[in-house]
């Protein structure tokens, strides 16, 4: 039998293989299934360790079953929910993305990258690619369930850039388009936050009773109902203030020297007792020990995710960390403030500046005249007292000056100096002032500067010693008479 | 004699045709032209066509028939045989009519003596003969299996059989007998009486038996001529009555007898004990049934509806006492646009008025093929989905019909506004059915559901009865809920309000003279008010008008049915005016916005103009349209960038509802992201 033509070898040997190619079986979908189904059942046993091999065998053993994206998806989730290590769950993520974007659980795991990068964000530049993983949730998966926590996400990214009307749009559409998505009752909330900081306060009360309405049992719900009570009691009723005495329930000599007051994330009252060098929480009319021992605090900052972080002259005292942190040459503390990506903003009474501690990275300061207090803004920047300059300043998210409000303006007469500032997560700031013509009192400011309410120590028949305060979520000032070893509500 | 075959053929024709009377007639021709006029030729040719036409037919031939046949052997036999040249014949003929019939006896008048013998000789070499003796008689005798007629003498081919006599209201006997040649064997029946029979005619025919409950099956055929002594005094024909219904054994006691059927009323009869005990024969009086009809009245204020009662059209509406054979029926009535659906049961006597609001008609187009487990099941509840569903007309899928070819039907006749087409998902085992619910535009959902779980399709019909509402009341009143208020805090109120004395920053304290302790209080009473209602704010009482105010539909909603939906606003749309018809343009295009038919939805708010200005008002139909465009892309920005100038000209529209976010801020963003 004659040979082939060497021209003709290359097409006999394709026609050859064709059939053997057609007939390959395919990737066996029932092994796929079994291997997830596997994985599922002892990951709900918490059998982490397989489930988790399961899963990775199912990606190597079918990688083009359907199964191959939920089981990415799964162990991607497991690296952030169980072990908190949200870079182990990026290359997952990063396959998912890169492999299965056609999958429906690409929605999710885009959705998840973007809730991660974000998180990772130390700025508002930086929030650029989480972003774009929103978007990208929305363009691709415009049916996806995930398309209102995507559209919430944006929604405070945007805020965070400074873009409170994009942000707006964005929270609407979540809760609008959406009506069951569990991001609704936040995206409201956000919503209502947007609506004050853009002035709309009539609107903004709206969207808080709607949230109340539509989501009654949710946490946001009751967030919504105490920020309506101090919205409502500050900005719209501002009854005069009265002295309700001692608190809670007319307690007395009952403390050891307080002369720092905090509010937590949660509603707590968070108390610093002199004497005993120790942080308390007030909870159930009972004092709880929160936090190390702390000689010599001179701020109370109470992290969003719950931590205490005490601020002395050793330095830094983290409640999840164990070491001190040292604070350079501040020695004067006179306040400090958390802002919303993890940078401390630090306030010392002999230094000109602000100085900021970010998470990463060394301590920058940012210009600023000598603040003998300041406090934190939910807008992201803080205020600060600037006594030299009797003038109290609103800082924005980069330092920079939004409002300027000299002392005694709006009141009766001009007081002197600040003690100690406080601010409620809806933007009213009490100041603790002395001094002046206006002597010893309290002053309410709103978010724009305006004085809301404002009353002296005398006329409230006060006569302690008045180191610092915070306002309440019924729309109260309390105060911690360090002389008297008390506290006290002003309603 | 060729000329004669001529004249035949047409008759051979005939017969061949099944014409009975013409082979009953050339029959009794050929026995005239034989007996009256000797016309062996004539009289044998015409026996002949009468064996060509009823010999194919063998045993499937009436008994007439067959008796027909057997003589007509009979006599070929004999014209054969005096024949020289056809005498060969006349055995083939005699074994003919052996093979048809062996209980068939040549007439020994006709045949000779030496014919006779042949046709014994014959039948005896392959039959022996069977006296019966059958009491009493007018049973059923069974020749190995076989029923056959109750003759005293019966000749059965040589071998074993089996022979069973059983009469109603008797023990049944069977025995079995062994037959050689020449053998002349006896069987005797003697059958021993357990219990009465009843016997019974009715007119009409068809109508159901049931004794004590039980349905004993329908009376069938018509009675012979053995009724006529009763049909007659009734002024009945025999032919009126049905045929015999026998009751075989009527037990002991008292018993109830009812004979029903549709269009006819009920007949009960109540039966001694003497019927039953002593056992003995019955035969009831014939039983005539009387129509039973309801009066049925429909009528409908939309125009162009006809009426269809369990698929045959009774007319275009109104439809107005018309009489209907009593009984259960599907009501339809098809609207140009839009059907109305019921299960209704007429009463005898009794009217029926109804008033048919049209809804859209939902069809079901089928279950596409694909086995799985609980499939019957699953179909079954499909078909039943109609009678779950108070707010669409339903169609059910026609038998036979293929799901796609009911889809090309419907989408060609228009004569449904929603499909729903069940799909099994080719898995390897098939564990899921996609179900599509479109309308005939393209609106399209898809469920996944488990066929086997308990209701597989309980959360589509409460889905597809859920209707969002377009308006709800309102006082005109911003409400807070405030904690440590005695009650609502009054936000803001619209003018109505204030000038009926409503001040705001103040809480509302009681609703018509009850403690008032939230909004939602209020919203909820608010549901079922009507007119006006008190209010006070701790002073002297307030009278406010209630309102109804404009809400938007809920767009993601999963208890909402979006293409129903849809079905269902077009319809509303076509009887509604003003204010109402815009709002419900509205609300289309916020459906169609949900689909994506931005396009399709820019159509229904570019002519849709609201009067109202605070609320969901002409500010929203601005918003929206900007929002259409901009999904339509960069060549509509101008449009886009046109309408949410307009919307920022309506400083108090909101989205979704009163209480809803302002449209203004998030117009002006639009605005911005513009430029």
């Amino acid at each position: 039998m004659p040979a082939l033509s060497p021209w003709l070898r290359l097409p006999a040997a394709l026609l050859c293989v064709v059939p053997v190619l057609a007939q390959a079986p395919p990737q066996d979908a029932g092994l796929a299934e079994r291997l997830y189904r596997s994985g599922d059942r002892a990951y709900t046993d918490k059998a982490y360790k397989e489930a988790l091999e399961t899963w990775t065998q199912l990606l190597q053993a079918a990688p083009g079953s359907t199964f191959a994206p939920q089981a990415l998806l799964r162990l991607a989730r497991h690296q952030v929910e169980i072990e908190q290590k949200p870079d182990a769950a990026m290359p997952f993520l990063d396959r998912l993305r890169g492999e299965y974007i056609k999958s429906p659980e690409a929605a999710e795991g885009l959705l998840l990258r973007g809730v991660l990068l974000a998180r990772q964000a130390r700025r508002p530049a930086d929030l650029k690619d989480a972003m774009a993983e929103f978007n990208r949730v929305l363009d691709l998966f415009p049916e996806a369930a995930a398309c209102a926590e995507a559209r919430l996400q944006l929604g405070r990214a945007w805020r965070d850039q400074g873009q409170p009307g994009r942000a707006l749009q964005l929270f609407v559409d979540a809760f609008r388009l959406r009506e069951d998505a569990t991001a609704a009752a936040p995206a409201m909330l956000e919503a209502a936050k947007v609506l004050d900081t853009l002035g709309d306060l009539p609107s903004c009360l709206r969207m808080l009773q709607q949230l109340r309405t539509r989501a009654p049992q949710s946490p946001e719900a009751q967030e919504a109902a105490w920020r309506t009570a101090v919205l409502v009691k500050q900005r719209l009723q501002k009854p005069t203030l009265k002295n309700e005495g001692p608190w809670p329930a007319g307690r007395t000599k009952w403390l050891k020297t307080p002369i720092l007051l905090a509010m937590a994330p949660e509603g707590d009252l968070l108390l610093f007792q002199s004497d005993l060098d120790r942080t308390f929480r007030l909870r159930g009319g009972e004092l709880i020990p929160q936090g190390p021992a702390a000689p010599g605090t001179r701020a109370l900052v109470s992290a969003p995710s719950g931590p205490l972080w005490l601020l002395t002259k050793a330095g830094l005292l983290r409640e999840d960390t164990p070491t001190v942190l040292p604070l350079g040459a501040l020695g004067a503390i006179s306040g400090a403030a958390l802002d919303r990506w993890g940078t401390l903003w630090v306030a010392d009474a002999k230094t000109p500046a602000l100085t900021l501690f970010p998470l990463e990275g060394p301590a920058r300061t940012v210009a600023s005249p000598t603040a003998s207090a300041l406090a934190p803004l939910p807008t992201g920047g803080v205020v600060i007292a600037a006594d030299a300059d009797r003038k109290l300043l609103f800082l924005d998210p980069d330092g920079q000056p939004r409002t300027i409000v000299p002392y005694g303006k709006d009141l009766p007469a001009a007081f002197r100096t600040v003690t100690a500032l406080a601010a409620d997560g809806v933007g009213q700031v009490a100041a603790l002032v002395d001094g002046g013509d206006f002597g010893e009192g309290v002053v309410i400011y709103g978010p724009d500067g305006a004085v809301l309410r404002q009353a002296t120590f005398k006329a409230l028949g006060i006569t302690g010693r008045i180191t610092s305060l915070v306002l309440d979520r019924s729309g109260g000032v309390i105060l911690c008479d360090r002389r008297n070893d008390l506290l006290l509500r002003l309603n | 004699m060729r000329l004669r075959h001529c004249l035949l053929l047409p008759l051979l024709c005939g017969l061949l045709l099944g014409q009975d009377a013409t082979v009953k007639d050339a029959f009794l021709q050929a026995k005239s032209l034989w007996a009256t006029q000797g016309d062996r030729e004539g009289a044998t040719q015409r026996f002949d066509s009468v064996v060509a036409a009823l010999a194919p037919k063998g045993i499937s031939l009436e008994p007439e028939g067959v008796q027909m046949l057997c003589e007509a052997y009979n006599w070929l036999a004999v014209l054969d045989d005096r024949s020289q040249q056809n005498k060969p014949r006349a055995q083939v003929r005699l074994q003919a009519l052996i093979d048809l019939n062996p209980d068939f006896d040549v007439d020994r008048a006709l045949t000779s003596q030496r014919l006779a013998a042949q046709f014994d000789r014959l039948k005896g070499e392959k039959f022996a003969l069977v006296k019966l003796s059958l009491a009493p008689e007018g049973g059923r005798l069974l020749v190995d299996g076989k029923a056959v007629p109750a003759l005293p003498r019966k000749y059965l081919p040589f071998g074993l059989h089996k022979l069973a006599y059983a009469r109603p209201g008797h023990t049944p006997a069977e025995l079995t007998l062994e037959l050689g040649p020449k053998d002349v064997k006896t069987a005797e029946f003697k059958l021993e009486r357990i219990a009465s029979t009843l016997t019974f005619y009715v007119q009409p025919s068809d109508i159901e038996v049931l004794l004590d409950g039980k349905s004993l099956g329908h009376t069938t055929g018509k009675a012979g001529p053995e009724a006529a002594a009763m049909a007659t005094p009734l002024g009945l024909r025999p032919e009126d009555l049905s045929a015999a219904f026998v009751i075989p054994e009527l037990p002991a006691g008292k018993h109830r007898l009812e004979l029903r059927a549709p269009c006819f009323r009920t007949r009960i009869l109540e039966l001694g004990e003497d019927l039953a005990t002593p056992p003995a024969d019955h035969t009831l009086e014939p039983i005539r049934m009387e129509a039973s009809k309801g009066i049925l009245s429909v009528a409908s204020a939309w125009p162009g509806g006809e009426l269809f009662l369990s698929g045959q059209s009774l007319g275009p509406l109104p439809v107005v006492k018309a009489l209907v054979c009593s009984g259960p029926y599907e009501l339809l009535v098809r609207f140009p646009g839009g059907g109305f659906s019921q299960r209704v049961t007429l009463q005898d006597g009794k009217a029926l008025d109804l008033e048919a609001r049209p809804k859209p008609r939902l069809a079901f187009a089928g279950l596409e093929g694909g086995d799985f487990t609980g499939r019957a099941r699953f179909q079954a509840l499909l078909e039943a989905l109609g009678d779950r569903l108070q707010q669409l007309a339903f169609l059910p899928a026609r038998p036979g019909e293929a799901p796609r070819e009911a889809l090309a039907r419907l989408k060609a006749s228009r004569e449904a506004e929603l499909v729903l087409i069940a799909t099994p998902v080719q898995d390897p085992v098939i564990h899921r059915v996609e179900l599509v619910l479109a309308t005939l535009d393209g609106e399209e959902e898809h469920l996944l559901v488990k066929p086997l779980e308990q209701d597989p399709l309980g959360k589509l019909a409460t889905r597809l009865n859920t209707l969002p509402r377009l308006s709800e009341p309102g006082l005109g009143l911003t409400l807070l809920d405030v904690p440590g208020e005695p009650g609502p805090w009054v936000l803001a109120a619209s003018e109505t309000a204030l000038k009926a004395g409503i001040q705001t920053g103040q809480p509302l304290l009681q609703f018509e003279g009850k403690p008032l302790p939230t909004a939602e209080t209020l919203r909820q009473q608010l549901g079922s008010a009507k007119g006006s209602l008190s209010l006070g704010q701790g002073g002297a009482a307030l009278t406010l008008p209630v309102l109804q105010e404009a809400v938007e539909l809920p767009l993601g909603s999963p208890e909402l049915c979006y293409p129903a939906i849809l079905s269902h606003l077009r319809l509303q749309y076509a009887g509604a005016k003003g204010d109402e018809a815009n709002l419900i343009k509205l609300n289309m295009a916020l459906a169609l916005m949900q689909f994506r038919r931005y396009d399709k939805a820019i159509e229904l708010l570019r002519d849709a103009r609201l009067t109202t200005v605070r609320g969901v008002s002409q500010g929203t139909i601005d918003y929206h349209t900007g929002l259409c465009f901009i999904h339509l892309g960069p060549a509509y920005q101008s449009e886009a960038a046109q309408a949410f100038r307009q919307a920022l000209k309506y400083p108090q529209a909101t989205l979704l509802g009163p209480e809803g976010p302002l449209v203004a801020p998030l117009a002006r963003q639009a605005l911005e992201d513009l430029r």
